[in-house]
């Protein structure tokens, strides 16, 4: 969690960083009086880093993802609940009463 | 509705507060959440909460849900000195509620006295027709009798009214099947399967049912419904597959009369019966031999 969260500040950082040498290098390339053709190739390396960094973080500091699936564990029903709303009481624990001394005290 | 994880949490938990490990409070709160009828160990392990001055004012405002549950689960022992202590205390608390009003008149029909309980109910209901609770405990109360045509109708205007109440269906498909009222039953498991289309537990009801019906067309629809059980659980329901064998060898047995071109894949039948056998090898090896035999007699197994 907090390795993923560094790693995410870090991969912001890169970015922040990329922006900040692009804007050097048009500025050095109008001191030189070139033509922008393209970004040069370590701020196309530290833009791909960055987005990898940023997505790696982005998938592991929210959670854990949970299955979708019907047949997973966490979602295989199993069993239904009792249906409590219809629940009865003349059953067999009329004629078994539970060997316990029960009492609410106050 | 529980789930595998649910179910194993629950056991675990279960096991560890029986031999006196704690979390009793977390047992009681996730009994509540899925709704399973443990009325034994709530009793005994609310009580022991509910004494406990101490315990009980850490609870903070969830002490009266707790009597509550308390309550109902003594009501379920037949505890009833306890049951009318938790309701005393409630009223106490609570003066002029209905949901206080309904539990004491669970505790008239846990005495037995079903004309007293029906006229407090009726005396609820006079302030609010529309209480969904109250008109399902005077079904419960017309079953407990033993007048289950009553229920039946009572059940029946209920569901005119709200419709959407899945677990009146599934009451209804259960009254149904006990009185052998296969056709209503499947009525009923439609709905539920309409409303709830992932459960699996209700497509298996329905197959049952519609295999219980019999008849050519009947067991075709019951095998597709053991399928989709299958296709849910991931082949995990045992019974599920058990249905596609018993299907399979039914559907050939009415087939072999007639000159009918066979339509039926025996792929899924075989691959039932190998998914049965693998089952039983892995978690009861003892009993294989039975499966075998049993499946030899249904001629599916390949």
């Amino acid at each position: 969690m907090a390795l993923g969260f560094a790693v995410g500040v870090f991969g912001v950082l890169i970015l922040f960083h990329a922006a900040y040498s692009t804007i050097q290098y048009r500025g050095l390339l109008k001191i030189m009086e070139e033509e922008f053709s393209g970004p040069p190739m370590n701020v196309v390396a530290e833009l791909l880093l960055g987005l990898v960094f940023c997505i790696w973080a982005a998938l592991t500091v929210p959670g854990k993802f949970l299955s979708i699936q019907p047949y997973s564990e966490e979602n295989r029903i199993v069993s239904l609940p009792a249906n409590s709303d219809f629940m009865i009481f003349n059953h067999r624990g009329k004629v078994f009463p539970l060997e316990m001394d029960v009492k609410l005290k106050h | 509705m529980v789930s595998k994880t649910e179910e194993t949490q629950l056991s675990n938990l279960e096991t560890q507060v029986d031999n006196g490990g704690g979390g009793a409070w977390e047992y009681l709160c996730l009994v509540r959440k899925l709704k399973v009828r443990r009325s034994d160990r709530v009793l005994k392990h609310g009580l022991s909460i509910l004494n406990d001055p101490k315990k009980r004012s850490s609870l903070g405002p969830d002490e009266w849900t707790l009597y509550e549950q308390v309550a109902v689960a003594a009501m379920d022992c037949q505890s009833l000195d306890v049951a009318k202590d938790c309701i005393k205390v409630l009223q106490k608390k609570f003066p002029e509620s209905k949901r206080v009003g309904r539990l004491e008149g669970m505790l008239l029909e846990a005495k037995g006295a079903w004309a007293e309980a029906e006229k407090a109910y009726s005396s609820l209901l006079e302030d609010n027709p529309l209480d969904q609770v109250i008109h399902k405990r005077r079904v419960a109360m017309a079953k407990a009798q033993g007048n289950v045509s009553v229920a039946i109708e009572w059940l029946n205007k209920y569901l005119e009214i709200f419709m959407a109440d899945h677990d009146a269906w599934r009451e209804l498909a259960e009254i149904y099947v006990s009185l052998q009222m296969y056709k209503q039953a499947a009525f009923c498991y439609e709905e539920l399967i309409l409303s709830q289309p992932m459960i699996p537990l209700y497509h298996l009801a329905y197959a049952d049912v519609l295999y219980t019906l019999g008849g050519l067309e009947n067991l075709q629809n019951a095998k597709k419904y053991y399928a989709s059980t299958i296709d849910l659980t991931g082949g995990k329901n045992t019974r599920a597959l058990f249905g596609i064998c018993l299907c399979s060898s039914a559907i050939g047995q009415i087939a072999k009369g007639r000159n009918k071109d066979d339509k039926e894949s025996p792929e899924l039948q075989s691959l039932a019966a190998t998914a049965l056998e693998r089952e039983y090898k892995q978690k009861a090896s003892d009993k294989l031999s039975l499966l075998t035999a049993a499946l030899k007699g249904l001629k599916v197994s390949s």
